[in-house]
Formats: C-alpha cells, structure tokens, sequence
C-alpha cells in the first residue's frame, strides 16, 4: 500500500456544492489545489449549472470564503453523471453533501469506482457514523477513509475534527493531519467516531444548557445573549443569534439526532426542542437564511421573539451592573460569587457553567481522548476564550468540583449522574499540566502530539497549565520593544517582537526598532519582526493626538522624521529583515512591513494604508514606495514614463482606505510581494521567517542600492486625480476636507507638482509625503477625525 | 471662373445595428464597422464611380487606438475605395458624425466637391475608460474659471436637471417611452431599411482540438432596447453621479458601439446619374454654452438654425434629438416646445444606445429613412455636446 510520508495534494473533488462544499472548495483553491466541485446534472442544457451557481455564489458570501476574487477560475464546475472519468485524477475527494446516510452510501457506490486506488476519500459529516459510511465502501477503500469534518465557515474557523474509523490507515491520518495543519492552516483534534462527534457534542449541549436555564431563570433570548457573548470569553453572537446564524432547522435536526442517536446519555432528557423554536421552524422562520428567526429586523431595530407570546418586541438584552462588576475579577473569586449570588443572571451563569463541568467531566472518557481536545475544539470550533476545563482549572478545581458535587446532591444539575472518580483524585488542581492534559479512557496525562509538523509551531495555541513556549534570550529590551533569539533553532537571527498595545506604533517603538537593527548589524545575521496577532494596528495615535493638542508640530515633525527614518534603516540595513504578520497589519504597521526585505503572512492578513480615515496620509515611507513599485511596473511596459496607470489603482487604494482580505490580497494590492511567503497555519509564522531570513542571509544577502531616478505622474497625474476628486464633491459624495486628505495623497504618489516624467529620488518623495502630512496634521478637521477615532474606534466623516 | 453655390443631397445612408458597450461588438474593431458601412453605402448607389469621391469625411469622438491613426482613409482603404480618395477624421465630440455630414455637404455646397462620402463610428468597448485610454487632464483647469471642463456628464445632466427643474419621475417616465418606442420599431421592422448587417467573426481557442475555432455571428438589430423596462423598475435604481440626485444608468444614454455612413452629391450628379435623393442637406448650426450645462446644446442651436432657413418648428416632422440624459432631453423639448410625439420616434439613445461620435451619423440615417417611410417633408437632428455646445443639422425630404 502507498503509505506517502508528506502528502502533497494537486488536485482534489468536492462533493457537493452546498454552502459548506462551496466554501471547502475555496479554500482548498488558495492553497493552489485545483478543485472539482460537484453536483447533481442540473436538467437544462448547462449539466454543471448547480455547481457553477455555487461558484458564482461564492464571490457573495460575507465573510468572504475566497482569499484572492480570481481563485473562483481555479474551481471547476462538474457534474457527477458527465465528469465522473475525472475523478480518477483527484487525490483527494472531500464528500459533502446532505446529512443523510442513505444518500451519502448511493453517492460512494457511485463514485468509489471512479477513483484511482491511492485516493483518499474523506466525509464531511457533521455527525454521521464514519464506520456506517465506511461499510458503503469496498474493504479495499476503507484504509483510505476517514471523516475530516470543517466548521462554518471554513476557511475562518480553525477547527477540523479528524475521525478515523477502525480500518483507517494510521499513516495516512498522520500525513493528512499534518497536511490539514500546514497546508490548509487548520488545528486539528482527533475526536472519536461517536455522533456529533467533539466540538458539536459540547457546543450543542451547552447551548441546550443556555435555553433550558434562560427559561428556568425567566431571562428574555436578548438578556440571555447579553449574558454569554464576549463577556464570558464567547463570541458576539453569543448563543440564540449563533442559533439563527446556524440555521434553526439544522438546530432541530442535530437536536433530534442526538435523542436518535444517544439513548443511554444521562442528559438524554434535555435533547429535545423546545416547543416555541419547534413552531418558528413550523412556519419557516429559519433564522438568518430566512430573515426571520429568534431574531428579526424591522427596518432599523432589531426585535427579539418573546416565547411566551410568540410576538417580537424590540431588543434590548441589558447586563446588570453588579454582574458585569463580579465578571472582572478573578476566574476564583468570580465563580464563588456568582454561585452565591441571587440574582437571576447570576443563578443563569453559573447554571450554565456548572452543566457544561458536570458534562463534559462525565462525558470525557467516552467522546475525546483527552482533555486538552476537548479545551481546543471549543475554542477552534466556537469561537470561546478558553475551553470548559481550562475555566474549571482557572476557578480552582477542587472548590468548583465541591460546588458541582453539593448541586447535584442538591438535584440543582440538570441529571445527577455523579462525577468520575478521576474528578476527585486527592491533590487534583485540575486537567492540564506542564506534562500534558488528562485523559480519562487510559487514566493518565497526555502530552502534545508529537508529528514532526507540531515543531513548526514555535507558539502553538495553548491551554492553561500547559509548559511555557521557549522565549528564547533576551538581547535588547526597551519598553516598546524585545529583541530576542531561539538559538535552539538559530542563534544567528534576531527577533523583535514589538510590545505596544495592539502593537500600535509610537516613539518607544521606533527607538527600540532602530536600537535593535544597531544590534543585529553589528552581531546578527537577520531579523524578523515577530509577536501574537495584530502585527500592527497602525501608529501610535494617542501620541499624535497629544501633540496636536498641545500644539507641539515640531514634536510630530520630528516624530514623522523617526518614522521614516526607521522604516529606511530598515530596508537598507546590512542584514536582512522578515516580517511575520498575521491579522491587522494597518497603516503605519503596513509601513513597516512593506519596508522588509521578505514578509510571512498568515493567510488572514488584513494589510492596509487606512490613513485616510483619520484625515491623513501615509507617511512613514508608505507613499514613497508605492509611487516607486507604480515606477517599476511602468519600466515593464511598452512606455515607461506612464505611470499613472500604475499610480491610479494605489491612489484608489490610499483613498478608501482599503484593506486586504488575505496575505494573496496584499500581494495583488502591492503591500506585499509575490515573492512573500504565505503561512496557511499561522502558528508557523516565527519558524518560517527564522528559516526564510536564514536563507536570505546564506544567501550573501545585500541591501537594495538607493532608487535614484523615480519617474513620476507629476502635476498631470494631480490633475487626472483632482478631476475625479471634483466630480465626488461636486455631487456630494466627499467632503471639502477629503478632498484636501484626497489630494494631498494624490501628490504624494504623483510626486508634486513636477512636469509629468520627472525623475526624483526616495529622499524628494520621502519629504513630500512628510511635508503633506504634517499640513495635514495640523488642520482642524483632521485632529476632530483622530479624536473621534481614539473616542470611538469609527472614522468621522467632516 | 468661380463656383456657383448649389444643393447636396443625400442619396444613400446605412448604418450597423448598435451594440452594447462590451456587447454584441465586443472584439469588433471600429475601423472595419467603418469600412463596412462604407462599402454598404456605395452598394446601394452601384451606378456611382468610387472614384469621384472627393472625401471621406468620418466623425470619431476618441480617435486614438483602434480608432486612431486617422481612421477615415484606413477604413476608406479597407472598404475598396480607390488610392485616389482621401479621408479625414473629425472630432466634435458627441455631435462628429453629424459633423462629417455638414462638412461633405459644405464642400458640395462651395463646389469644391461632386460626390462626398460622411461618417461616423466609436467603439466604447475599445475604450478602457470613457475619457479615452490615457487620462492626461490639464492641471491648468483648476483653479481657472472652467473648474467645470472638469465636470463628467453625468454631473452637468444634474446641474440641468436641477436648473430646468426636471423631476426624478418625469426622467424615469421619458427613458421608458424611449424603450417602448424602440421595442416597437424593432418589432415592425422600421428599422430594416437603415440597418445594413454586420457579421461578427470571432476567433476562439478551443482547447480541445488545440486549433483556433473561428466563428460567424450576424448582428442585425441594435442590442440595447430593453421590452422589460418599467417605469417602477427605473425608479428602484440610485443616482450615480450626485448624493440625493435624480440622475440614474436608466435614464442614461446607453453606451455603444456602431457605425454609420452617408453619400452625398450634388444637384448635377444628382440628374447626370439619374438618382433619387433621399433628402437635401438643408443646413447646420454649431454654437457653445457653459460646460457645466452642456445637456442645453440643443437650445443655443436649434433656433439659429430655424431662423436662418425661414422652417418654422411646426414645418419638422421628425426630430432625431439625441437622448445623452433624459433630464437634458426634457429640458431641451420644453424649453423649445418641440411636439413630444415628433422627438424620436422611434427611441433614442437611452434605448438604442450612443456611440458618441458615429450618432450623428447614425440618426441621420434614421432621419432620412423615417422620412421616407412616412413621407414628412423636413427633418431635424441635433445633439448636446460635451464641455457645451449644441449642434443641429436640417434635412429636407423632396
């Protein structure tokens, strides 16, 4: 049998072009895999028309499923009764389709014939038995099986649950675990073929947990949302809009599958639907997909379903003081007081909290193999801060146990099944430890897995309790910034990691940036700039902002002249410098990478100059070398002193400010190069770079010579922008001062007001953009946008 | 000895069907749509010798690229005339085709020329963007008192709307009549007469057989007449050009792609040859207003020309306004007090689509057909003009 060590995937077919097959099918494209997408023979003359909609579709779904708009041509649109010869040449085949066994069994009878001996075949099932569909299949086929089961919507969501069935090859689940981690970024649990399977089985009954006690506890859906959104580490959707978002009718039918398919769980009482979601689905109020669900919109307010009634009633959904006050102490202190609280919303939370322990504890043996997966599935799957065990292990285990043990005496818990003897094993603080996590099926602690793709991630997601990641030495530490190294992995290559809050960019940044490339030049080999998400949200404009308060101009000039000195020391120092990003990269974080030598992007890289929005222009070098890369792209053409072609698209990107969706956007946009690399798994971000600066320096790295004669689109190129730019106030679309901020950008990139063609320097553009800057800085309007923008995190439109 | 002052007439005019900006025309150059309406146009008159042609006169509101390089002797060339006919390209924006028409009459008129041969054509499609395919605007325009050289069409169509207090609805309502009315044309055939055919070949890669698959399509009808438009489906639509405007892509002219040419001859080849004109060039005015206004040509060109060929407005049968925006067309009809049921009718451009510098050209063609086939008597075409001016042309059916 071929037991390949690295599985390299080419070329792959999904199976069902629903929204899931869809979206599978996207992000497989931006991992360069070309796609089938298939779907039923649609009647008309268009056989495929079903899987090209689906397609089509994907250009419209929010949040966007394709990293790059041209990765829809990298999926094909097929059909299962004309394409089926094609399949042969898939490696890996991704079934997706309707959650019903009868169907997906005529499916793999269908197809299985069709596919080449060494493919693998996976299902996407959210619940089936693997070892039901596993028996649809001819015995040679099932060592090549398993479930790889994707939360919605995939290419955001970490989670992929991984589920081998007893005649799974246990090499290929390796290679495919390993190919899920870095090839498509995804973190993997290996869960257990039980159904729901991990995250599902929690998540489900948590929510089930969250209705039951909301009822009992007389609390409205809004106040229950309230109540279990971000301020208990969830997301923002929190519980009933997270339902409407699912889909209700899907709701009902895991509901019915877990009575179906869990007749001896002791919780089996409260997996049934409540009676008013069972009559919302009755009339086809499904939710989001439907517009009508729990929720609903009438015209701008937003109104909530009463039960009781069965009306809808406007939002409102408010937090008690008193409870928002005891959720900011500490995990200890905060679980006591919530159980000795009377309040309803305190009796709530701690309800919900206590089932989850009380379930999860019990269910641990039977459903994950340890604790830990059970902490990261909620976490990859759900969207929490932390898993159920870490926040029992942070309230203090033993009280807490003692707290669950007195309810159930109590008959408070939902069932009175009683906790595992693990549970109370003497000196227990709780399920994870420097050693690994609990496993309750072999009673003992399970350390991390220990695939050779796992080393690639320096500082991998993890669990409290959970060993340190190595910090490496200290070389340099200045209050904005570390500089540090592994030299286990390589001593050679300095880290800088900046310590600012969100990384925001101030003086102490730029000091301790331009102190560590001193460092490095004189002892390193490379840099990399590396810390957690968001690389950068931009300058420090807290400092802008107390300055121009003050009226301290020459403090922001000279600020203005630090930025762009860094970003300079940067680009034309001795050693190499790679940036490793992940999230938001904005303004003068988009500077700062743009001015390395090579960028690692996690593919959810959100880049941009969005300077705009606070009335001002990129300035710390941003402007300077977008007019250079519109230079150099004009050079490759017939007439190389066009540039305004190539300046255009930048200035339309300064303008509004645009971001990009994802590392392959920011190449396409010009904040990043097509020489970059993009990390699918961000967590390999710091391993990368230390190896890509590695090689830059192996490879006698020397600094880019200055650029010296600049074409540039001059007063021209001004005055194709401000013809536009008078069209937009004219019919008032922008305003007197985005006009200003717009063609203050405009001259920037178009390098002033020189004959169209001129040649200049970096250094004239670079005191352009500066210059324009700090005009700008110093009008009213623009200081009202920053304040705004520090007091309410959204742009002002004056 | 001196030359006397005579009569053009306009024995022959034909024209493609219009295509949609990226449409039925695509991939199709303007320069061999030029050529074939300039080859279909001498066919009709087969008694002619091509060699009397004085000129070529051709109206292009871009000349440059595909339609650069002075289009009008390429397409001349193209289309089999002889060496010895020239060719020019003239540029008055939105109104050059009808401007090709009146320069050809003028030089039969002075008795500089015997034969002339008028025409227009744009590709749109060739356009990457609708200011031409290289944006250099002069810097010197800001900060001048013509800020509004400046101004897109769309914006001056508001600035008359607001002016002239053409109402949202009133727009709307004018851009389904003119569906309506091209829908009605094409369906009883009223166009047959004018539109001369163009077969499209297209030259695709079939992947497959690894050879270049050529193809033929014939375009015979204009492709933008929509028989699904309503008055309530215009409304949903938002104002592109201005925050709170009332000017939309529906009540828009279209933009397109087409072609259309025009033969003329003087009285004396007229009666030497025995042919029967379709109309005589009466007369053409041309005069500016403000730019930021443009949408108003029509009135500072339509009076002078009535005045100074003693037509009253009540003698025009047929009067090929063109639509650019229904707010400048209503503006112009109401301040002017044309008949609405004379002003296109057959549709205007906001159906049948405009291709900037061949429209003239092409609703002469219309004119002088529509004329025949009712047998009114005197003809008017006229057109708003971008940074302001108007332009109208008079034709009289014998």
């Amino acid at each position: 049998m071929n037991k390949p060590r690295r599985l390299s995937i080419r070329r792959a077919a999904v199976l069902g072009a629903g929204v899931m097959g869809a979206q599978i099918a996207a992000l497989l494209a931006a991992a360069r895999i070309e796609v089938l997408l298939y779907d039923l023979p649609a009647d008309a003359d268009d056989s495929r028309a079903i899987a090209r909609g689906a397609i089509g579709g994907l250009a419209r779904l929010e949040p966007a499923p394709l990293a790059s708009p041209e990765l829809a041509a990298a999926i094909e649109a097929a059909d299962y009764e004309h394409d089926l010869s094609r399949l042969a040449d898939c490696e890996l085949v991704i079934e997706a389709i309707a959650e019903r066994l009868d169907l997906k069994e005529a499916l793999y009878r269908r197809i299985e014939p069709a596919l080449a001996p060494t493919a693998i075949l996976v299902s996407n099932t959210s619940g089936l038995s693997l070892a039901a569909l596993a028996a649809a299949l001819p015995p040679a086929r099932r060592a090549r099986f398993c479930g790889v089961h994707f939360f919605n919507p995939p290419r955001y969501m970490t989670l992929v649950e991984l589920i081998a069935t007893e005649h799974s090859d246990a090499a290929l689940l390796d290679a495919l675990e390993t190919w899920l981690v870095s090839q498509l970024g995804k973190g993997v649990v290996r869960a257990l073929d039980t159904p729901n399977f991990l995250a599902n089985r929690i998540g489900v009954f948590s929510l089930l947990a969250v209705m039951h006690h909301g009822a009992a506890c007389g609390l409205g859906f809004d106040e229950v949302d309230a109540l279990t959104g971000p301020l208990i580490g969830r997301p923002k959707s929190a519980s009933y809009r997270t339902a409407d978002v699912v889909g209700l009718d899907t709701l009902v039918h895991v509901i019915d599958t877990l009575r179906a398919t869990l007749p001896d769980d002791p919780w089996r009482a409260l997996f049934q639907t409540p009676d008013w979601l069972a009559a919302l689905v009755a009339r086809g109020a499904l939710g989001q997909k439907t517009r009508l669900g729990i929720y609903r919109k009438q015209g701008r307010t937003i109104e909530v379903l009463d039960p009781a009634s069965g009306d809808y009633r406007p939002a409102a959904g408010q937090v008690d003081a008193g409870i928002i006050a005891l959720l900011r102490q500490a995990a200890p202190e905060r679980f006591a007081a919530l159980r000795a609280s009377e309040h309803p919303q305190a009796r709530f939370l701690w309800a919900i909290f206590r089932d989850v322990f009380h379930y999860c504890a019990v269910q641990l043996e039977h459903i994950a193999d340890n604790a830990r997966d059970v902490d990261l599935a909620l976490r990859w799957g759900f969207g929490w801060t932390q898993g159920p065990f870490e926040i029992w292990q942070a309230a203090g285990w033993a009280a807490v146990t003692a707290a669950i043990e007195a309810d159930i005496a109590a008959g408070r818990t939902l069932c009175a099944a009683p906790l595992p003897a693990w549970v109370h094993t003497p000196g227990r603080d709780g399920v994870h430890h420097a050693g690994g996590s609990w496993s309750a099926r072999t009673q003992r602690e399970r350390p991390r897995s220990t695939l050779p793709v796992y080393a690639r991630q320096l500082f991998p997601d993890r669990v409290l309790g959970e060993a340190a990641a190595d910090i490496g030495e200290t070389l340099l530490e200045q209050p904005g910034v570390r500089l540090w190294r592994l030299p286990r992995l390589d001593a050679g290559i300095g880290i800088v990691s900046l310590q600012s809050k969100m990384h925001a960019i101030g003086e102490e940044v730029l000091d301790g940036v331009l102190a560590a490339l001193e460092v490095a030049e004189a002892e390193l080999d490379g840099l990399v700039i590396w810390h957690e998400a968001p690389f950068a949200v931009g300058a420090n404009l807290k400092q802008v902002a107390e300055a121009c308060a003050a009226g301290e101009f020459a403090r922001l000039a000279a600020l203005a002249d630090k930025f762009q000195r860094t970003t300079q020391a940067l680009r034309y120092a001795r050693v190499p410098s790679v940036a490793a990003v992940q999230g938001l990269a904005l303004g003068g974080g988009c500077e700062l990478l743009m001015h390395c030598t090579q960028r690692v992007l996690a593919l959810e890289s959100y880049i941009g100059l969005v300077e705009f929005g606070v009335g001002l222009i990129p300035a710390g070098g941003g402007c300077t070398r977008l007019a250079v890369q519109a230079a150099e792209r004009a050079a490759a053409t017939a007439t190389p002193e066009e540039v305004f072609a190539f300046v255009q698209p930048a200035f339309m990107q300064v303008a509004q400010g645009r971001v990009a969706n994802s590392a392959l956007d920011a190449v396409r946009m010009g904040y990043a190069q097509p020489g970059d690399i993009v990390a699918f798994n961000p967590h390999e971000r710091l391993y990368l770079a230390l190896k890509a600066a590695r090689a830059l320096s192996e490879n006698g790295y020397r600094p880019p010579l200055p650029v010296r004669a600049i074409p540039v689109a001059g007063i021209t190129g001004i005055a194709n922008i401000e013809m536009v730019l008078t069209n937009l106030q004219l019919g008032g679309q922008i305003s007197a001062h985005d006009y200003r901020v717009a063609k203050a950008a405009a001259s920037a990139l178009c390098g002033g007001e020189l004959d169209p063609g001129s040649r200049v320097d970096e250094a004239w553009l670079l005191a352009l953009e500066r210059c324009l800057f700090l005009e700008l800085v110093q009008t009213a309007e623009t200081q009202a946008r920053i304040r705004h923008m520090l007091e309410t995190g959204k742009p002002l439109r004056n | 000895m001196s030359r006397q002052l005579q009569d053009a007439y306009i024995v022959a005019a034909t024209r493609t069907p219009v295509g949609k900006r990226k449409g039925a025309f695509a991939h199709t150059r303007p320069d061999d749509l030029l050529a074939h309406v300039l080859a279909r146009v001498l066919a009709q008159v087969p008694q002619l010798d091509p060699a009397r042609i004085g000129d070529v006169i051709v109206g292009c509101a871009m000349p440059e690229a595909e339609q650069g390089m002075n289009v009008a002797r390429i397409a001349a060339l193209l289309a089999g005339l002889p060496d010895s006919v020239p060719g020019v390209t003239v540029n008055r924006f939105c109104a050059s085709g009808l401007q090709a028409v009146a320069d050809a009459a003028a030089r039969i008129q002075l008795g500089a020329a015997e034969v002339m041969l008028a025409a227009g054509t744009e590709s749109m499609s060739c356009m990457p963007q609708i200011t031409g395919n290289k944006l250099a605007f002069n810097p010197a325009v800001f900060g001048s008192e013509h800020l509004d050289i400046a101004y897109g069409m769309g914006l001056t169509a508001e600035k008359v709307a607001g002016r002239w207090q053409v109402a949202r609805e009133d727009q709307d309502a004018f851009a389904a009549e003119s569906h309506r009315r091209a829908i009605a044309a094409q369906s009883s055939g009223a166009f047959a007469a004018e539109i001369s055919p163009y077969c499209v070949r297209t030259r695709a890669a079939d992947a497959a057989s690894g050879v270049v698959r050529l193809g033929e399509r014939w375009v015979d009808s204009d492709e933008g007449p929509r028989a699904d438009s309503r008055i309530e489906a215009l409304a949903r639509l938002k104002p592109v050009f201005a925050a709170g405007g009332s000017v939309t892509a529906g009540n828009s002219s279209q933009m397109s792609d087409g072609a259309a040419a025009v033969l003329l001859v003087s009285e004396r080849v007229l009666r030497a040859e025995n042919l029967t004109p379709l109309a005589r060039f009466v007369d053409y005015t041309v005069a500016g207003v403000a730019p930021e206004v443009m949408g108003i040509g029509p009135l500072v060109a339509i009076p002078p020309l009535l005045g100074r060929s003693g037509v009253r407005l009540d003698d025009i049968d047929w009067i090929e306004l063109n639509e650019a925006f229904a707010a400048q067309a209503l503006a112009v009809i109401r301040e002017l007090g044309l008949d609405p049921a004379r002003v296109n009718p057959h549709g205007g451009a906001i159906a049948l689509g405009h291709p900037l510098g061949a429209t003239g050209a092409i609703r002469t063609a219309t004119l002088l057909h529509g004329l025949q086939r009712t047998q009114g008597r005197y003809g008017l075409v006229s057109m708003c003009v971008g940074t302001g001016m108007g332009a109208a042309g008079l034709f009289e059916r014998l």
